[in-house]
Order: structure tokens, then C-alpha cells, then sequence
């Protein structure tokens, strides 16, 4: 390759490597305050299982509709967390995937399924795949907000107590630590009953509901999926942004090798230019001696 | 009793809002308010959009929620809100711009659209907010 050639692919590279460890310092920013944000999120979503529990133990909780388990399941949603923008890896395609294995094995029980999108990404992989879709968000990955997920929530339930589904199966990318995350499935509706009411719980106080128990009950089911919602939007913009940390980093190293086999290949042949010229140059010299 | 205080927790799903030793809490419970005082029974209840009130040193505090629980179990008051924040941090002047906003949204939307509902609760939520901002620490 002429001289000319090497230098502009490098700058190339170089240009590119400045982009992607960029990218990679604020995904790195990035996850710390989403990390934060699910440790803030941690002591509500605890107190309410524990008066859940509470609760549980003391009204017979099978009635409920949110905790009614259908004996014949119609229609199944499947909840796909995924990003609204690229450049993270195969954050994307590990929720694609299991996804696609979810409605495959439920289709092959004859049960009709749809999908309730979240992220740019997921939705157009899924309607050009030519699945029905139930609803639709976009832009809320980067930072939801517990609005959105009530907002989801409500509409689920909805659909849930008027039977229009009979099951809601979350899809989403679990926040493990800024290196790892795992794609992962969870039952979200019916509500499993071992969340209501466990063995190991013990009451620790006979309390007094207002305005009944079972109105309590009927606020408080609605609450819990509203959190385990938010709670799976959250794991999924941390893991968005830890893969897309592991993702630009390994670009980065990628780029930084590529400049270096460049740079040694440009050495060369600049060398070998100048070897050339000097033997021309002796060559010439001596034919004009004799 | 003078002695005796209550731990109160005012958390949200975001955060938590507040966490201290109060003489004293009074809540807007859907059934109506409820004062809370040290050594309480425990008591679950389900709370309305409105304020919490805080009593420690004489001093009220006051704090805006949206909807939510109150659990009060030994000395200890969690109050699990959709939304709450303390009279002294609500920002009015951002408030205030949102709340034209949504009364513009209102004015335009039809009684029926499913919108209108969901903008009047919302409606209802800021002018809560605002209320209680202008409420500071009082003597009492």
C-alpha cells in the first residue's frame, strides 16, 4: 500500500477509536447512576413485600383476580425490555433471543401470543418478524421513570382482569454486575402466590387494616407489579449501558492493535522507499565512475 | 410519653424521602386523617394524594404525597408513596409552568377521551404539590 493510503487509514482508526472510548467513559458514568438508582429503589420495593406478606397471611388470597391462575391460558403477552439504540453488544440479541424461544414454545401449545414492546430495538425486530403487538414504547430506556411503569402496569392489568390475556411473561436483560448480564425471563401475571405468601415469613404483629384488608389487598397487588415493572426497566438500562461499556471498550482495544499493525506497516514501507532511493542512487553512481 | 418517638420513613419508588424521629405523623388515610403517636398499634391503611404531617422539637414539617401506604408497626411509621415530596424542596416555579401545560391539555381534550381523565388526576397532583409548598415550618 502506498504511504499516502496507510496514513489516511489511520487517521481513520484513530478517529473511530476517539468515538468509541468516548462512548465507553460515559457508559461507564452511566451505569454508576443507574446502579444508584436501583439501590434507591430497593428499600420501597422491600417494605411493600414485606406488608404484602403481612397481608397475605391473613386474607385468603386465592380470590383475588391478579392471583387467579387460569386453567386454560388463551392468550400469552410477552414484555420485551430492550434498547432504543444500538452500539451495546449483544445486549439486544440475548433478549431477542429468548424471547423468540418463549413465544415459539408457547405457540407450540396452541396459545396466541403477542408482544408488548419496550425499545426501538426489540419492536422492529419483532414486527418485521410479523408479531402482533399489543403496545408499544419507545424512548423510555435510558431512563424510565416510575410513571412509565405504572403506566405499563395499568395497561396490563386492564387487559389481565378483563381477560383479554391470561398471561404476561416479562423479558429482560438482568443487571448482574457492570461486566455481566444475563437475559431472563419472570412470570408477571397471575401474580405467583409464593410472592403474596411464604412459609418463612413470620407475623411479627396482628395489624389492623384500613380500610379492610381485602381493599388494602386490591391497592396493593396493582402496586406490586407497578414496582416489579420498574424495577425490570431499571436492570435493563444498567445492563444497556454495562454492555455497551464492554462493547466500546473492546472496540477500543480493536482500534488500538489496528493502529499498531498500521503504524508498523507504514514504518516499512517508508523504509523500503528509502533503501530503494539510497540503491539507486549507489547504483547510479558507480555506472557513472567507470 | 415525652420521651417516646416514632422512626417515620417516607419512601418512594425513585427514593427515599425522608427518615427521622417525629413526635408525631398525621395522614391523609382514605378513610379520612389519621394521627399517629408513639407507641401506635400496628396499622395498615392505604393513604389519599394530600400531605403528611410531621411533628418533632414543636415544629410541623410537611410533605406532599400521591397516593401510597402507611404501615405502622411498633415504633417505627413507613409511609410507601407513588410520590412524595418536602414542602421546602418542591420546586413552584417548575410546577407551576407544568401546570399550564396540562390545563392547556385539558382545555383542548374532549370530556370523553381517555386522556382528559388521566390529565385531570394529574392536574390534581401538582396543585397538591403547590398547596403544600407554601407551607413552611410553623410553630404550634
Amino acid at each position: 500500500m502506498a504511504l499516502i493510503d496507510l496514513r489516511r487509514r489511520i487517521r481513520s482508526v484513530d478517529n473511530t477509536k476517539q468515538i468509541t472510548k468516548t462512548m465507553e467513559m460515559v457508559a461507564a458514568a452511566k451505569i454508576k447512576r443507574a446502579q444508584n438508582r436501583i439501590e434507591a429503589a430497593r428499600p420501597y420495593a422491600l417494605t411493600m413485600m414485606e406488608v404484602l406478606e403481612n397481608i397475605g397471611e391473613r386474607v385468603s388470597v386465592g380470590q383475588h383476580p391478579l392471583l387467579e391462575v387460569r386453567s386454560e391460558i388463551k392468550h400469552t403477552v410477552v414484555i420485551l425490555l430492550s434498547s432504543d439504540r444500538g452500539l451495546c453488544g449483544a445486549f439486544n440479541t440475548n433478549v431477542i433471543r429468548k424471547a423468540e424461544k418463549l413465544i415459539k414454545s408457547e405457540k407450540a401449545e396452541g396459545t396466541k401470543v403477542s408482544v408488548y414492546g419496550i425499545g426501538k430495538k426489540g419492536i422492529n425486530y419483532f414486527k418485521y418478524t410479523g408479531n402482533e403487538f399489543i403496545g408499544e414504547i419507545r424512548d423510555i430506556s435510558d431512563k424510565p421513570t416510575f410513571q412509565d411503569a405504572k403506566e405499563i402496569a395499568e395497561d396490563l392489568i386492564n387487559r389481565y382482569i378483563d381477560k383479554s390475556i391470561d398471561k404476561g411473561v416479562l423479558v429482560f436483560n438482568q443487571f448482574k454486575s457492570a461486566m455481566e448480564q444475563t437475559a431472563i425471563e419472570h412470570v408477571l401475571l397471575p401474580i405467583k402466590k409464593e410472592s403474596v405468601k411464604s412459609d418463612d415469613v413470620e407475623v411479627s404483629a396482628d395489624y389492623a387494616f384500613e380500610p379492610s384488608d381485602n381493599a388494602v389487598l386490591d391497592q396493593l397487588l396493582p402496586t406490586y407489579i407497578e414496582a416489579l415493572i420498574y424495577r425490570s426497566l431499571m436492570e435493563s438500562a444498567a445492563s444497556e449501558h454495562g454492555a455497551r461499556r464492554t462493547a466500546m471498550k473492546s472496540a477500543t482495544d480493536n482500534a488500538t492493535d489496528m493502529i499498531g499493525h498500521l503504524t508498523r506497516s507504514l514504518n516499512r514501507a517508508r523504509q523500503a522507499l528509502i533503501t530503494q532511493e539510497i540503491s539507486e542512487i549507489v547504483g547510479g553512481a558507480e555506472a557513472m565512475a567507470d | 410519653m415525652a420521651d417516646k418517638s416514632l422512626t417515620c420513613e417516607i419512601i418512594t419508588p425513585e427514593k427515599p424521602v425522608y427518615q427521622g424521629e417525629v413526635e408525631m405523623l398525621i395522614a391523609p388515610g382514605s378513610d379520612g386523617e389519621l394521627g399517629i403517636l408513639p407507641l401506635h398499634s400496628p396499622l395498615v391503611t392505604t393513604l389519599k394524594t394530600g400531605e403528611v404531617r410531621l411533628r418533632y422539637n414543636g415544629e410541623w414539617d410537611y410533605v406532599a404525597i400521591t397516593g401510597g401506604y402507611l404501615e405502622v408497626n411498633e415504633d417505627k411509621a413507613i409511609v410507601l408513596a407513588d410520590d412524595a415530596e418536602i414542602s421546602s424542596k418542591i420546586d413552584t416555579e417548575k410546577l407551576k409552568i407544568e401546570k399550564k401545560e396540562i390545563e392547556e391539555k385539558i382545555a383542548s381534550l374532549d370530556h370523553q377521551h381517555e386522556e382528559f381523565f388521566e390529565a385531570t388526576i394529574k392536574l390534581e397532583h401538582i396543585e397538591n404539590k403547590l398547596r403544600v409548598a407554601g407551607k413552611t415550618k410553623d410553630k404550634s
